[in-house]
């Protein structure tokens, strides 16, 4: 039924999330359960690939939201990168893109971490 | 319990011709013929002193037979509807058989001397002719007319009774072979018609002689009364056939050449010289008799040890039948807990019984024990690791037998603790473990196969009432949450505007459906003053409940700060602070809000990340307008306001302004194709001339054509305003209404 999926790639201190499918009401709990584990691992520095997220609903947009203040506390953060250009549209429309740092690849996400 | 019914001995249907009043009087007639005329007829012999002529034998003997059949049939129809208990058939046939036999001893002895009776059993020929069997005194031919009327109405008696034993629960089988083993009587008994008395058996005689013995044995075997006996009734039948047997023997002895008794005169020839065929009738009967109350006395005996395990599995079958009842137990789940529980310790097949659940809500495997009978939870706790047995049987699906539960390392239990076996058996309906039965004995090896069966199928029983209970459960529970929602909805419905503002010369019309009972969708007007209206369209992150009370939050942040802080940046300032309190960290609202002011001619908003503003004019230029400003919740410090925009637009008349929710543009058809932004201002351009609702009921139809029938899976709002200018002829006259399109939709409109 689910038609969502996260996976994990750790990249030295960072964690890499790869998002697949469409995040919504429904399956934004994976991803909260994701950022949770990477939380719990100490990992407070994330990168969300969203190169194969096909939609992205307000819920989804949410689960960011409910984490990033904790993290940016922690020293971590979530970098946003590769976002198709209709999900960045969604990001784009509520102004995330002042309030993440939102890129085009992946590789700018990690440098960004590594600059600061 | 005590001894059911007994079966009739006769089939009523099939003689209930016969058994009417005229048809008992007419076989009274030819009974009481027969023997008066017998009785003629052995005087006429007497009297002559030779048999009269073969004409008239075959005669009499025909007469005899008729005779007698309607005195058995007299009989069994005066005796069909007795109904009575084994013991009672024993204890009434023994009493008739001691009477005849009295009867007959008497009667036998009359007219003789004591001690020439006490000789020899052919002594008594002395008082026949030696050659023609004639009767030679008046004295003979009373005896063995009464005689004989005497032995085959207890004959007749005592094949009634014991018919109605034979056919007891009967089944076709064993009626059909009670109907033979008569029928075989009859014909056996008239292989002796017209022969001498005293001439051998024959041949013919002799081979229908073995299956009427055959089908005896086999009737005498008929005896399924005894498993509906209690232990006492046994004892009683017991000794009560035992008495009869030797009755019988009596009976039979003096009616054969075997005489046991010597002071009891034997009526063998007395019956003999009246009827040799009514005689050989009466001889197989009583052969039968005896042959049946030695099987039932043997019978009796062999079970009377058994007769508690048939009690107890009797009883046990009550309890298990009343499982049934287990299903309409469901709306009381602690008793059927119980019940569960209890009943096998009831059926007396356990000693004691507990019902483990473990609660599906926790995820755990630490079952509660939730009933028990015959031990407390505590000390089940106290004797055994009841999580570690119950993961065993949650893993396997299939029962746990301890022959000797105190080897095994879960169970802390010593001889003296009252239990040396345990069964536990998993409650699995519809592939789930919904709990475990555990039994015990007090004694090891303490269940056997057939009680663990027993057992496995009380526990499926149970494991189906359990499920019903939840089922139940649950239903209840959806029921009453549907009801809330029902409720939730209603005050959500009144949250969004009742009528549509009316204003002259522009027209108004908005829509709202919500994929879930509520939704997190809001829009909603204020006027101002005479010249000036707010309007508000916004969405709450996520769906259903949640959303739906931001929702609340949000209207009553527009209803106050609207009127306080009107001017867009003001109002989304202001609401962005209200809402930083109660709003969620992950939970935020985009919203679109805008100042109409139709004395200045112009349209001023500002968009908190909100989807952005459609427009279209007269002339068919239709685009987005999407001023900067995230949304609502988002962020707490300056950085909210610094980002928000504000723009103004300057009226002209068929100007129209369409704001909507994502919903509506996200709405995704079976293909999985967005609706999508162009789609939209396409069908804006198709339909500029249109007011209000015009615009917007084509707007609709359009997305419900490209969706097709599917149903909606997000909350959608759609909002259209019209400015037709101030001086068009119809202004003025604005009605406002509510159309539903789908139960969850609301609309309402007003025409310039």
């Amino acid at each position: 039924m689910s038609n969502f999926s996260v996976g994990f790639r750790s990249n030295t201190a960072i964690e890499v999330l790869d998002l697949n499918g469409e995040l919504d009401a429904h399956t934004a709990s994976e991803l909260e359960a994701a950022i949770q584990k990477c939380k719990n691992e100490a990992t407070y520095r994330i990168v969300v690939n969203g190169a194969n997220l096909q939609y992205i609903s307000s819920a989804g947009l949410g689960v960011f939201m409910a984490y990033i203040e904790e993290l940016r506390a922690k020293g971590g953060d979530i970098k946003i990168a590769a976002l198709q250009p209709k999900v960045y549209n969604v990001f784009d429309l509520l102004g995330f893109p002042m309030l993440f740092d939102i890129v085009d690849t992946e590789a700018e996400a990690i440098a960004k971490f590594n600059h600061t | 319990m005590p001894v059911p019914f007994l079966a009739k001995a006769v089939d009523s249907t099939r003689w209930s011709k016969l058994d009417s009043r005229a048809g008992r009087t007419a076989l009274l007639i030819v009974a009481a013929g027969s023997v008066v005329l017998g009785f003629v007829y052995h005087v006429m012999a007497m009297r002559a002193g030779a048999p009269p002529s073969a004409f008239l034998s075959v005669l009499y003997n025909l007469m005899v037979m008729a005779g007698y059949g309607a005195i058995g049939l007299l009989l069994a129809f005066r005796f069909q509807r007795r109904n009575s208990s084994p013991a009672r058939v024993f204890w009434t046939i023994l009493f008739f058989g001691l009477i005849f036999i009295a009867i007959a001893s008497y009667i036998t002895s009359v007219g003789r001397e004591v001690d020439e009776a006490l000789l020899d059993l052919y002594e008594a020929e002395g008082e026949f002719d030696y050659y023609t069997g004639v009767p030679r005194v008046f004295v003979t031919v009373i005896k063995i007319n009464v005689l004989s009327l005497l032995g085959a109405v207890f004959a007749f008696y005592v094949l009634i009774r014991i018919g109605s034993l034979v056919l007891f629960k009967r089944t076709k089988l064993s009626q059909r072979n009670w109907q033979l083993m008569l029928a075989l009587f009859g014909l056996t008994a008239v292989t002796a018609f017209m022969k001498s008395p005293q001439s051998d058996p024959d041949i013919y005689q002799l081979v229908a002689l073995i299956p009427a013995i055959g089908f005896m044995v086999v009737n005498s075997f008929r005896a399924s009364w005894i498993v509906y006996m209690t232990f006492q009734e046994k004892l009683i039948s017991i000794g009560l056939s035992m008495l009869l047997l030797l009755c019988l023997m009596i009976g039979l002895g003096i009616t054969s050449i075997a005489n046991p008794l010597p002071f009891l005169s034997d009526l063998r020839v007395y019956m003999l010289y009246y009827n040799y065929v009514l005689y050989l009738f009466v001889m197989l009967v009583l052969g039968f008799g005896v042959m049946y109350t030695t099987a039932s006395l043997l019978l009796l005996l062999f079970h009377l040890p058994t007769t508690g395990d048939f009690q107890r599995r009797t009883h046990e079958r009550v309890v298990m039948q009343s499982l049934t009842n287990l299903v309409s137990q469901a709306f009381d789940p602690e008793k059927l807990y119980t019940t569960v529980a209890s009943s096998p310790v009831e059926a007396g097949t356990a000693d004691t019984g507990w019902l483990a659940i473990a609660d599906p809500k926790t995820g755990s495997l630490q079952p509660d024990i939730v009933a028990s009978a015959n031990i407390t939870p505590n000390r089940v706790t106290r004797l055994m690791d009841i999580a570690a047995l119950y993961g065993e049987l949650s893993a396997s699906r299939s029962s746990l037998y301890l022959e000797q539960a105190s080897t095994d390392h879960r169970l802390n239990v010593r001889p003296g603790d009252g239990f040396s076996s345990l069964l536990a058996v998993p409650l699995v309906a519809r592939e789930e473990m919904l709990g475990a039965l555990f039994v015990t004995k007090e004694v090891a090896h303490g269940f056997e196969k057939d009680d663990i069966e027993s057992i496995h199928m009380f526990a499926a029983q149970a494991a189906l009432a359990l499920d019903n209970a939840r089922l139940f459960k649950e239903q209840i529970e959806k029921e009453r949450l549907a009801r809330e929602l029902d409720i939730a909805r209603e005050v959500q419905r009144k949250l969004l505007p009742q009528s549509a503002p009316r204003f002259r010369g522009l027209s108004v019309s908005a829509s709202n459906v919500s994929a879930e009972q509520v939704g997190g969708d809001y829009y909603d007007f204020l006027q101002l003053d005479e010249h000036r209206l707010c309007l508000v369209m916004g969405d709450v992150s996520g769906k259903g409940a949640s959303a739906a009370f931001y929702m609340a939050v949000m209207q009553g942040i527009f209803q106050s700060v609207g009127r306080l802080a009107p001017r867009p940046i003001d109002f989304l300032r202001h609401a962005n602070a209200a809402l930083a309190h109660s709003l969620d960290k992950n939970v935020f609202i985009s919203l679109i809000y805008g100042i109409l002011d139709i004395q200045r001619e112009e349209f001023v908003f500002a968009r908190a990340g909100h989807n952005p503003l459609a427009t279209i004019n007269l002339h068919g230029e239709a685009k987005y307008i999407r001023p900067d400003g995230i949304g609502l919740g988002l962020d707490r410090s300056g950085l909210f306001e610094r980002s928000l925009q504000e723009v103004t637009l300057p009226l002209q008349p068929g100007d129209a302004f369409v704001l909507y929710t994502d919903g509506l543009v996200e709405s995704r058809n079976l293909q999985g194709e967005e609706y999508g932004y162009d789609r939209m201002l396409e069908a804006m351009r198709r339909h500029r001339d249109e007011e209000a609702s015009g615009l917007h009921d084509a707007l609709i139809a359009d997305l419900r054509q490209f969706v097709g029938p599917k149903p909606y899976d997000d909350d959608m709002t759609l909002m259209v305003l019209k400015w037709h200018g101030i001086d068009v002829p119809t202004a003025g006259h604005a009605t406002s209404h509510h159309r539903t399109t789908t139960p969850q939709a609301s609309l309402l409109d007003t025409k310039p």
